[in-house]
């Protein structure tokens, strides 16, 4: 475990020093490359101030000292387009984020999960032969386009659900009604993101349910006489889960990737959306910033699932890794 | 009293000069039992011939008898040695005895010869003998034809014994008889030879190790070796001594019989050099150039450029420590290989015995040269092979080959027969694309199976397990090595594939004359192919010795265990002679002390020592209890009475 | 075991199919200038026009014929998959020679490496270093090409130290054989399967990722990109444009990313003996 300290401490490095670096090895003026076309619209004496303020004067490595001790104050730089520092407006869309990753989350992996057990139990079944076809269409459709699809052909067709947005703006829901409204603007990015990590977690429990069950203690289980259901689930899934719970750091690592576009496409005021509005405009900063707290929130989250699964019996994480080595 | 130097005896054919001896130089002193074996036709007969000066053929060389020259002997001078002072028992080959005279008659003859007219004395000194040979009166006036083959023997025995000669030449004493009549003959001529000086020549070991202290060894005319009886035929040193010895049944021979390669040489056109130079597994171009002179060696001499069968892969002390997962996720080390010593010796059969988990494997692996030890060295040829660079150990992999344990594994299945087989000679770049096709398929004629096309593009899933062993085997073969490392070559296949294996790779040692270190943890199979068997327990070498000896007497409680187990068709259970107690200190003492049920309060203390015991070497501090144990075997007892 | 990559994907349908959708695929990317009825670069006429008979799928906000945009964009997608998914492996590949071959030191540098790169999130920095580099096709294939590669280097490495251990590469340096050898005669011909398969992937990843990065308007404009034409299509999503301008590449993307991914399941499905039932092996 002390090693995985190790390479989550080089993971930053390498994330710190790419958000440091890039914009100053452009080629041209350092602040250009920081700041981008918001810069144009900046008076000198502003510029000058900026500059201070990134120690751009300074060699490197006072630029980089500078540059680690704003982000340890949590100070991303100011955002022109959203006028606010970039902090406030990643916080401020944070939830909805959250909201939407997490949602997603339980419920791709609930399907996911299920219909894993029941493809694998009985793969090469019809069942089986099914829903990997549906699964190997369902995988072939980036995350964007699985968006667009569903807005085009669910809100902006069939008129079911919002075309853009977490909540109706002025409409002045409280309560209930909020919460529903919530959900109504919700539902459909969280479908999208959905449908585009099942097939993830469906392929993952599926193999780890064949490795499962050619283990010997399943035919121990049924030599004992126990339902299929009973063998199915508490004896062979309960072991197969154990992979996806040590892959759940890469499902999120994905999960906000995937948000990024979910929101674009559905305009849902989360960090994606915020990113994609500033990228436009070039508000670098704001696109530095967006993307630098979504990957601490990635390693966090990996973080997270690693120590995780360190708690697990070492032999359990042993059988774990040997289930999905398999495959 | 007798001394042979230099003799030559040639003959002329019409195939031309044949030379039956060959610069043969013999020593025997007053007393002295002397033996002298080899193949038929290796002149044995014609040496006592020449010193009955009875040879027919061009004889050089000297042959002096209590100083004088018997060479130089006239027909007349001869009457007065012959019989008198020199006798000898031909060799029974059926008309031996004039049929129209009584054996009686016969058996007086010579000493009415010497004693004329004195038929009285003649006749109780005849009578006398032939009673002592154990004849009885009625055969005394039979005529030879009414009389069997043991009976006719022993009746020339008497008559050799007539005039008391001082030097007794027995020629074949024992051949064409069955085994009880041979068994009260060897007894007689055993007690006769108490006072008087014999020479025999037998191709008959037994016979040659219960009449004789000392023998020579005689090849194609020339003697190759000799030394005293006992270690030349329980170790010979040279290479067709053992060949010999192991081409021999004896009852307590374990291993299978193993013919001598290669035919026996022509004598119109002898190999130069060496005799034995083109059957010799050691030969080196120097063999073929050059005759070895006889050179003293200790208790005897050897004939042999190479100063007899060289050892050919040494280890020493050899340690292997492996780190294994201790107590709370730390490392400890255990030695899977702990201090073992192996010394596999030119064209022998070395059976490594223990159970799984003894190191077996590792240590093979070891000597393969493909894990280097911890501590001590392996010499291939007096070179350490760990140290070897470049050349010298491309040419070592050349000729140090191994046979892993499971042939599934051992080779690629993405290969095809031809390819895997060729895979050597590619490596080594012997040979080009087309010779080492030939390679390949004589290889695979080696170890029976086909070199057709169709069998050379088999994959190895297509082939058999046998199949595939016998691809390894041909793969190993095909550079021809010098030795070959089998690590449970038959473990994956059942009884019946394992018997032909094991036959199969006896025959391709012996034709090939590879040394063949042959890993098992099965007794009875290592006593079936092993020349000499070694018995490793947790890492090291416990017992060592003949195959034949460690089987008869076990000087190590754990190799008598594992006799007791190996397999059997008996029905009765066998009692595990193992105990398991504690060490007072773990680490120290014997590593068998657990489970040895003759263990003293020293065995635990100590660690006993690899010490010479007769022919075995063995570490144990109880070996002498054991082996009085051994002698009072009834069994054994039994069998000793009746030889 | 010995099997034909080749016989075994053509028995089995999803590879038949795979291999079909992707030979398409490759077909239309080599005739592009043939296929394509109009130059897509060059202005044709009024934006926005919906399909007509000399424009079949219309043309798009600046007047260029749509149907030669997406004909011109398989080669893009093509080209920028292969390589990556080429250049990718082959790093993949020589790492895990190295880590089998080099000790156990270069061994856990490796391993520490590709550690930290699968805790990255990959699109996240590709996204970062686009917008600085504003990438076109070589940028891009560079750029994915070094943050692809750590999936399959773990994958490798697992394999190649495993083969290491197979008693037919002992045998082999009993015979004499240095480590070149062992190589190219042993390791890399024992990793084709796995190589093949981690091609396929890495060409269905980095079809994802180009679309991704283009979707976002992370790529040169003046590049041919089913992502790009998302991209510009999406704007006008609310007018009726969206059928022929941005369904058309969508169902493109999805199309190879499907047809390469039969192919990899069915390569894959060959090589796991679980899932393998009827063995067909070749040779006789």
């Amino acid at each position: 475990m002390k090693r995985r300290y190790l390479d989550y401490i080089l993971a930053l490095v390498v994330i710190l020093s790419l958000n440091f670096f890039l914009p100053r090895l452009m080629p041209g003026d350092p602040l250009t490359a920081i700041y981008g076309d918001a810069l144009l619209d900046m008076s000198p004496e502003l510029q000058a101030q900026l500059a201070e303020r990134y120690g751009l004067e300074g060699t490197l490595g006072e630029q980089f000292i500078t540059y680690v001790t704003n982000l340890l104050r949590g100070d991303l730089g100011y955002s022109y387009y959203f006028g606010a520092p970039v902090t406030e407006v990643i916080l401020e869309a944070l939830p909805w984020t959250l909201l939407l990753v997490g949602s997603s989350l339980l419920i791709s992996t609930f399907i996911g999960v299920l219909i894993g057990i029941e493809s694998g139990w009985r793969h090469g079944g019809r069942l089986d032969s099914f829903l990997i076809v549906a699964v190997m269409f369902l995988n072939g459709i980036p995350s964007f386009f699985m968006g667009i699809l569903l807005l085009l052909f669910l809100s902006f067709q069939l008129h079911l659900f919002p075309l853009s947005g977490a909540v109706t703006p002025f409409s002045g829901y409280t309560g209930m009604a909020l919460v529903m409204d919530i959900l109504r603007h919700l539902f459909l990015p969280c479908l999208a993101l959905t449908l585009v990590q099942i097939p993830r977690n469906f392929l993952l429990m599926r193999n780890s349910m064949i490795g499962v069950i050619r283990t010997p203690y399943i035919l121990t289980a049924q030599g004992k006489g126990l339902k299929e259901r009973v063998i199915q689930y508490r004896h062979a899934a309960r072991g197969a889960l154990l992979p996806i719970i040590t892959r759940l750091g890469m499902s999120i690592g994905l999960l906000f990737t995937g948000v990024l576009f979910i929101e674009t496409v559905f305009a849902y005021p989360g960090t994606g959306y915020i990113f994609y509005l500033a990228l436009g405009k070039h508000d670098f900063p704001m696109v530095q910033g967006t993307l630098f707290f979504i990957t601490l929130f990635v390693l966090a989250a990996n973080f997270l699932t690693d120590v995780i699964s360190a708690k697990i019996d070492p032999r359990l994480r042993e059988h774990a890794y040997q289930l999905l080595d398999r495959t | 009293m007798l001394d042979i130097n230099n003799l030559k005896v040639t003959f002329d054919t019409r195939m031309g000069e044949v030379n039956v001896l060959n610069q043969v130089s013999l020593k025997i002193a007053p007393g002295e039992r002397v033996g002298i074996i080899g193949e038929s036709g290796s002149g044995k007969t014609t040496l006592a011939l020449s010193i009955m000066g009875l040879v027919q053929g061009q004889v050089q060389g000297s042959i002096k008898y209590r100083g004088e020259e018997l060479l130089d002997k006239r027909e007349e001078d001869w009457e007065k040695i012959r019989s008198k002072k020199i006798s000898m028992v031909f060799q029974n080959t059926g008309e031996m005895l004039n049929p129209v005279y009584t054996l009686l008659d016969q058996v007086m003859e010579p000493y009415l010869k010497v004693n004329p007219g004195k038929k009285k004395e003649a006749f109780n000194r005849a009578s006398n003998l032939l009673k002592k040979v154990g004849l009885r009166e009625d055969h005394f006036y039979a005529y030879p034809f009414t009389l069997s083959g043991g009976e006719v023997q022993r009746g020339l025995i008497a008559m050799a014994l007539i005039n008391d000669p001082e030097l007794l030449i027995l020629d074949e004493p024992t051949s064409a008889l069955d085994a009880l009549t041979r068994a009260e003959l060897i007894r007689l001529l055993d007690e006769i030879a108490q006072n008087k000086t014999i020479l025999v020549i037998s191709h008959d070991l037994s016979t040659v190790i219960k009449l004789t202290r000392r023998t020579a060894v005689l090849y194609a005319g020339s003697i190759m070796e000799t030394g005293p009886t006992e270690s030349l035929l329980r170790e010979p040193k040279h290479p067709y001594s053992r060949a010999l010895v192991r081409a021999y049944p004896t009852r307590t021979t374990v291993k299978d019989l193993q013919g001598i390669r290669g035919e026996f040489p022509s004598l119109v056109e002898p190999p130069s050099g060496c005799p034995f130079h083109p059957r010799c597994t050691q030969a080196l171009e120097k063999c073929s150039q050059e005759k070895p002179c006889l050179v003293e060696a200790e208790e005897g001499a050897l004939a042999c450029h190479r100063g007899g069968i060289i050892t050919l892969l040494r280890g020493e002390n050899l340690v292997r420590r492996f780190p294994r997962q201790g107590k709370e996720g730390k490392e400890i080390y255990f030695n899977a290989v702990d201090g073992a010593g192996v010394t596999l010796k030119e064209g022998e059969i070395l059976a490594l015995v223990g159970e799984s988990g003894s190191g077996k494997t590792t240590l093979a692996h070891i000597l393969a040269g493909i894990n280097q030890p911890t501590e001590g060295k392996v010499y291939f040829q007096d070179r350490e092979i760990y140290s070897l660079k470049g050349r010298e150990k491309k040419d070592l992999r050349r000729r140090l080959q191994i046979l892993f344990q499971n042939p599934q594994e051992a080779v690629s299945h993405r290969m095809m027969v031809h390819d895997l087989v060729e895979e050597p000679l590619e490596i080594q770049g012997i040979g080009d694309k087309e010779t080492r096709v030939q390679g390949v398929k004589e290889a695979l004629g080696l170890v029976g199976l086909p070199g057709d096309s169709f069998f050379l593009h088999k994959y190895p899933h297509e082939l058999s397990g046998g199949e595939l062993q016998r691809v390894t085997i041909a793969r190993a073969l095909v550079m021809k090595p010098k030795v070959l490392i089998a690590d449970e070559p038959s473990a994956s296949l059942d009884a019946s594939v394992q018997a032909k294996m094991l036959k199969l790779l006896m025959h391709l040692q012996n034709e090939q004359g590879f040394a063949l270190f042959l890993i098992t943890h099965d007794l009875a199979l290592a006593g079936k192919v092993g020349d000499r068997v070694a018995v490793m327990f947790l890492g090291k070498i416990v017992e060592e010795g003949p195959t034949s000896e460690v089987f008869r007497f076990p000087l190590h409680p754990y190799t008598e265990l594992l006799l007791d187990m190996a397999p059997s068709l008996e029905r009765e259970v066998p009692s595990l002679r193992r105990t398991v107690k504690l060490k007072e200190e773990e680490g120290k003492g014997c590593p068998y002390y657990a489970h040895c049920p003759y263990s003293t309060e020293l065995c635990s203390r100590e660690e006993p020592p690899l010490k010479e015991k007769g022919f075995q070497r063995v570490a144990c501090h109880r070996a002498a209890a054991l082996e009085k144990k051994n002698n009072n075997n009834s069994y054994y007892k039994e069998i000793k009475k009746v030889l | 075991m010995h099997i034909n990559y080749w016989t075994e994907l053509k028995r089995n349908k999803f590879g038949r199919i795979g291999l079909i959708m992707v030979s398409i695929l490759v077909l239309v990317a080599l005739a592009a200038p043939f296929l394509a009825p109009h130059n897509p670069w060059v202005y044709q006429g009024q934006p926005l026009t919906p399909p007509s008979e000399e424009y079949i799928l219309g043309l798009n906000d600046i007047g260029q014929d749509i149907l030669s945009e997406l004909i011109y964009g398989t080669r893009t997608t093509l080209l920028v998959g292969v390589s990556v998914a080429v250049f990718s492996t082959l790093i993949s590949l020589a790492l895990a020679l190295a880590a089998a071959l080099g000790g156990r030191i270069v061994d856990r540098i490796i391993l520490r490496l590709i550690d930290i790169m699968l805790i990255l999130p990959v699109f996240l920095i590709a996204i970062l270093v686009a917008i600085y580099f504003k990438p076109g096709v070589v940028t891009i294939i560079i750029m994915l090409t070094l943050l692809l590669w750590p999936p399959g280097a773990r994958i490798l490495r697992a394999q190649t130290l495993s083969l290491k251990e197979r008693q037919h590469l002992t045998a082999a340096s009993s015979f004499g054989a240095g480590k070149g050898y062992i190589v190219y005669r042993h390791l890399i011909p024992d990793l084709y399967p796995l190589l093949t398969v981690n091609l396929i992937q890495m060409v269905r990843r980095t079809v994802f990722m180009e679309a991704g990065l283009a979707f976002l308007g992370i790529f040169d404009p003046t590049q041919k990109s089913w992502g790009l034409m998302i991209h510009y299509a999406s704007e006008f999503i609310f007018t009726g444009a969206w059928k022929w301008w941005l369904l058309p590449p969508g169902l493109l993307i999805s199309y190879t990313i499907i047809g390469f991914a039969l192919i990899g399941y069915a390569l894959e499905s060959s090589l796991d003996p679980r899932l393998r039932r009827n063995i067909h092996y070749v040779g006789h």
